[in-house]
């Protein structure tokens, strides 16, 4: 521990260096550790080298010259914890304007200064997958977070090696903003899946005019005319093309089992499915055509949608081959991962290395940079997590959280103010209210939905 | 005879003839008194700044139907010139706005019509204007003209108020009544990181890609005119109003000037430019400090912002060791906010200033602060005059006193950022301003403020995360006998709601009021507070847990105020 508090101050100064251009990579030897890594058992007393970011060398008795080292003996260490469903970080979840949005970025809209980047660090989350909002049924395209904090530049915290993603709404949000708040399409599931086909059939003409205007180009002296540009459109046409991963919020099975159909006839392959609380009643046909489903552990019952559910859940889906994660969809949830990961061995006796997986290379594989991060592999880039205990203990508590090899939590050196930015006007810190931000309905509920009479609490 | 009735025939049309003369010369006789006696004008014996650093002393200047005709200590004063003692007068050039809102009304929405599909609007309903022209919305008798004339400024741009891209902004000068004072229109295209209320685009992830949308069919649909123009068998382009005004932007003729109010919006619109290529013009900086670099790659012309926050930190006698530990960043925050132009100046990035956002009572004083916090007063003049005439394209004739230039110019009772500095008269298109001087120990007194009536009619517009919103203020009566009804864009979506206003309290400059919102069978009380500015209001709407915004009001001129 003395070891420990001497290197502390030894990172800290590598921590805090403002990033300019090239995001931070560091080097850090770990050693004595009980390693899990998720996808190769637990190794005991084990030591793991990151150089320059990436994870060197797994193996015992390693050194290095010039590189902190952290004696974690008694220790657990694991891969950083990957939120595949977020809204931190976001200065805007939804534009619940029009039913299709895929033109919109969320990488538009990071807000690096948001403390809860750090609280999350603080729970062991080095990767946040900032989604869109659920009030429309084609959201926008979503980003990967990796959680460098402490940077000025929202571009730092891209995961640039990331696949575009991008948000589904399925159900009750979509057809009670648009067709119970502004009667248009969708008022019903029907709705939905209409508006979704509707706009890949569209997306096909709209790839076809632009491969009719190039071919017309490279004739000879031919001087077409340029089809009308649409972003929208054009994000649909990726999609159909395999270039984005769709994520769709989802409660019930007749939706899903709907949109798997939808996805088969469109030859699209590349879909998550979140929440996914009926998603036990289709799980043969979750791990058949999809690339899995992103649960909660144990929440359900804030809307009519969601009173069909259980906490067995995610150990039903990963019993029958669904490629399974466990999502926050929360600023507070996002703390404790790992516990909600331990549910599925109360509710489902799911395995510590299944387990475990519900949070590390399952959401890596959703969001599909599992050769990249999620388990503790040589090559893969050094995002992890020192724990006291078992991080499936209920008396597991983080220790330390590295991400490319850079140290950004350590309990031990944990300020009481870990704000980047402070407003100079406000002596009070608006931490309730923002926090309330952190969800899928975040700025819908107040403009279309009588100032939220009914609905405020039931974000997601 | 015949010559003789001649000779009558004659002089009766000589006569209705100097009749009608003389009665055109009796329309111009000006019987107000206003009409100058003479458009040539001498300062002499004065200290006179001809640029930054340039000062000569006991000089005169000379100048003639609104051009400088001479400047220095060895000037032969024409007979038939109006001569102003400059006997301890400080002479500057007048100041150049970067931007300003001063004058300028935004224009009503459209009205929704009930199958309104908030998905699809026109470009107009989602606050896409490229067309407007700013000086179709600006009242140029408005007071707030006035007051920044007064504060020293007699060339500004004026930018259109709207929503994401509200239209074409113009140069004007503070000069006569009489003339209309243009310079120049259509200087530059006026975007804003600002949503459409329940419209899509709503918020800013809609608004970047909105921006983007149209900045790319406009290229697209230059090509197909284009294409059109100059080839036959072409299907005819679909002409676009909005695409069509985009054109000078495309074509780098005029910039966009986009409007930020933090570093993190300061980096979208720096984002949009990386993507499209457009000319950039960042008004309302703030923040700067983590975005050197990056303004330093953009090229961009920097207008930083005349506000300065308020201190809320101020030291307080029962100040507690909580309060003193959490207000610590706070104070920190706020002293780096008064650094910040010390900053660019630091960089050597060259920047001007723009008024929009700010208040003119507090001009002189943020400068000032500004000043105290590191920046240099050639710098602070500069950024007033010879920089932004470079950022407006006038520095031809306008931005330093020189034989030549426009004669615009300010003179004050005391070196113009000191304390005792007080604006005697300003010089805008050759017409003369006087201003009362106060004693010293009144000049501390703010002056245009005091018994300013707030009865009247007042427009506002507030800002939330859901877009832009907006309505009328009526408020009759006066001291303690207040009474209002306001008018607010409806929550469900359509049309308009009224309620009346309640608790009206004025005291010093503040305004503070509350109203109940109902809606769905739900009472909400709103609470709004805030600072008078003559016919200015900016402070903070308040929606209980669904949090505060921004809320700005400017009164409508009344026909007494002409």
């Amino acid at each position: 521990m003395k070891k420990l508090n001497i290197f502390i101050a030894a990172i800290l100064t590598l921590v805090w260096i403002p990033t300019q251009g090239q995001t931070n990579k560091g080097s850090v030897l770990i050693k004595n550790a009980t390693v899990l890594t998720v996808t190769n058992g637990t190794l005991e007393d084990t030591d793991v080298l990151v150089e320059n970011g990436i994870i060197k060398k797994i193996g015992k008795g390693l050194s290095a010259s010039n590189v902190t080292t952290i004696d974690a003996k008694g220790k657990y260490l694991m891969p950083g914890i990957i939120d595949a469903h977020s809204h931190v970080a976001l200065d805007a979840v939804n534009e619940a304007t029009a039913p299709i949005t895929s033109e919109v970025q969320m990488a538009d809209v990071v807000d690096p200064f948001d403390v809860g980047l750090y609280r999350a660090l603080a729970g062991g989350v080095t990767i946040s997958h900032a989604m869109h909002g659920s009030a429309n049924a084609i959201g926008g395209q979503n980003i990967t977070l990796k959680h460098r904090y402490g940077t000025y530049n929202p571009e730092d915290l891209y995961m640039k090696e990331a696949p575009r993603t991008i948000k589904f709404a399925l159900g009750e949000n979509p057809t009670r903003v648009h067709g119970r708040g502004k009667n248009i399409q969708p008022r019903t599931r029907m709705g939905v899946e209409a508006i979704i086909r509707n706009g890949f059939n569209e997306a096909l003409q709209y790839k076809k005019s632009w491969e009719n205007y190039n071919t017309a180009l490279k004739q000879k002296g031919a001087t077409p005319i340029p089809p009308k540009h649409d972003a929208r459109l054009q994000t649909l046409v990726d999609i159909l093309d395999g270039k984005i991963i769709i994520h769709c919020h989802s409660y019930r099975a007749d939706e899903i089992y709907a949109l798997i159909n939808t996805c088969r006839d469109f030859g699209i392959t590349n879909i998550v499915f979140s929440h996914v609380n009926e998603g036990f009643k289709v799980a043969p046909e979750l791990a058949a055509y999809t690339m899995g489903a992103s649960v909660f552990a144990d929440w359900w019952a804030y809307k009519f949608e969601v009173y069909y559910s259980t906490a067995y859940n995610a150990a039903i889906l990963t019993e029958n081959n669904v490629i399974t994660s466990i999502n926050s969809d929360s600023g507070e949830l996002i703390r404790h991962l790992y516990h909600e990961a331990a549910k599925t061995q109360r509710y489902g006796q799911l395995s510590d290395e299944q387990a475990l997986a519900l949070i590390t290379i399952n959401p890596a594989k959703q969001l599909g940079i599992a050769d990249k991060v999620g388990s503790i592999e040589e090559g893969k880039q050094g995002d992890l997590v020192i724990f006291d205990e078992h991080p499936l203990s209920v008396y597991a508590i983080p220790q330390m959280t590295f991400v490319d090899g850079v140290k950004y939590f350590d309990i031990h050196d944990d300020a009481d103010d870990m704000r980047i930015k402070v407003s100079a006007t406000d002596t009070v810190e608006p931490i309730f209210l923002k926090e309330h931000d952190h969800n899928c309905m975040h700025g819908v509920d107040f403009f279309f939905n009588n100032f939220g009479r009914s609905l405020f609490q039931h974000s997601h | 005879m015949k010559i003789c009735t001649n000779h009558k025939l004659l002089s009766s049309l000589i006569v209705a003839v100097f009749f009608i003369l003389s009665l055109k010369t009796h329309a111009q006789s000006d019987p107000s008194g206003t009409r100058r006696v003479s458009s040539s004008y001498a300062i002499t014996n004065a200290t006179i700044t001809t640029s930054p650093g340039k000062t000569i002393q006991g000089a005169t200047i000379l100048f003639k139907d609104g051009l400088v005709t001479a400047v220095g200590t060895n000037v032969s004063i024409p007979k038939g010139t109006d001569i102003l003692s400059g006997d301890s007068l400080f002479v500057y050039p007048g100041f150049i706005d970067g931007a300003s809102s001063a004058g300028v009304s935004r224009p009503s929405d459209p009205e929704r019509p009930a199958n309104f599909d908030s998905s699809n609007p026109t470009d107009e309903q989602a606050g896409i204007t490229p067309w407007r022209a700013v000086l179709d919305h600006h009242d140029k008798q408005n007071n707030a003209i006035g007051d920044w004339r007064k504060a020293g400024f007699t060339i500004a741009q004026l930018i259109p108020d709207g929503g994401m891209i509200s239209g074409k902004a113009a140069i004007i000068t503070y000069g006569s009544g009489y003339s209309t004072n243009i310079l120049a229109e259509n200087t530059a295209l006026m975007a804003r990181f600002r949503g459409s209320r329940g419209v899509y685009p709503g918020t800013p992830l809609g608004v970047m890609a909105k921006f983007r949308d149209v900045y790319k069919n406009a290229e697209l649909s230059a090509r197909h005119t284009k294409l059109f123009a100059s080839n036959n068998g072409l299907n005819r382009p679909e002409i676009n109003k909005t695409y069509q005004a985009m054109y000078p932007v495309l074509d780098k003729n005029i910039p966009v000037i986009f409007e930020v109010s933090n570093d993190l919006e300061t980096r979208r619109a720096l984002r949009l430019q990386k993507e499209l290529g457009f000319k950039l013009v960042l008004s309302g900086v703030t923040e700067v400090e983590h975005l050197i670099s990056e303004i330093k790659a953009s090229n961009a012309i920097i207008l930083l912002s005349l506000s300065l926050p308020e201190d809320k930190t101020k030291s307080k006698e029962d100040a507690t060791e909580e309060y003193k530990a959490r207000t610590t960043r706070v104070k920190e925050a706020y002293q780096q906010a008064l650094k910040q132009a010390s900053l660019l100046e630091k960089e050597g990035i060259k920047f001007g200033f723009a008024t929009a956002g700010s208040k003119s009572g507090d001009f002189m004083k943020n400068l000032q602060i500004m000043i105290e916090n590191g920046l240099s007063e050639n710098t602070a003049l500069a950024a007033l005059t010879i920089h932004n005439a470079e950022n407006l394209g006038i520095q031809k004739f306008a931005g330093t006193l020189e034989k030549g230039k426009l004669a615009n110019m300010v003179i004050t009772t005391a070196p113009l950022f000191s304390k005792d500095a007080q604006v005697k008269h300003v010089i805008a298109d050759g017409y003369l301003f006087d201003y009362e001087t106060k004693s010293k120990k009144s000049a501390t007194e703010s002056s245009n403020t005091g018994n300013t009536s707030i009865a009247g009619e007042w427009e506002y517009t507030s800002d939330t995360p859901a877009g832009s919103s907006g309505g009328i203020m009526k408020i009759e009566g006066s001291g303690s006998n207040l009474k209002g009804i306001i008018t607010y864009d409806d929550p469900t979506g359509n049309g308009t709601a009224q309620a009346d206003m309640k608790d009206i309290k004025v005291a010093d400059n503040n305004l503070s009021f509350s109203f109940n919102v109902s809606a769905g069978g739900m009472d909400i009380r709103v609470n709004v507070s805030g600072e008078i500015d003559g016919s200015q209001f900016s402070g903070q709407i308040s929606l209980g847990e669904f949090g505060s915004f921004p809320m700005n009001a400017s009164k409508k001129p009344t026909s007494l105020n002409f």
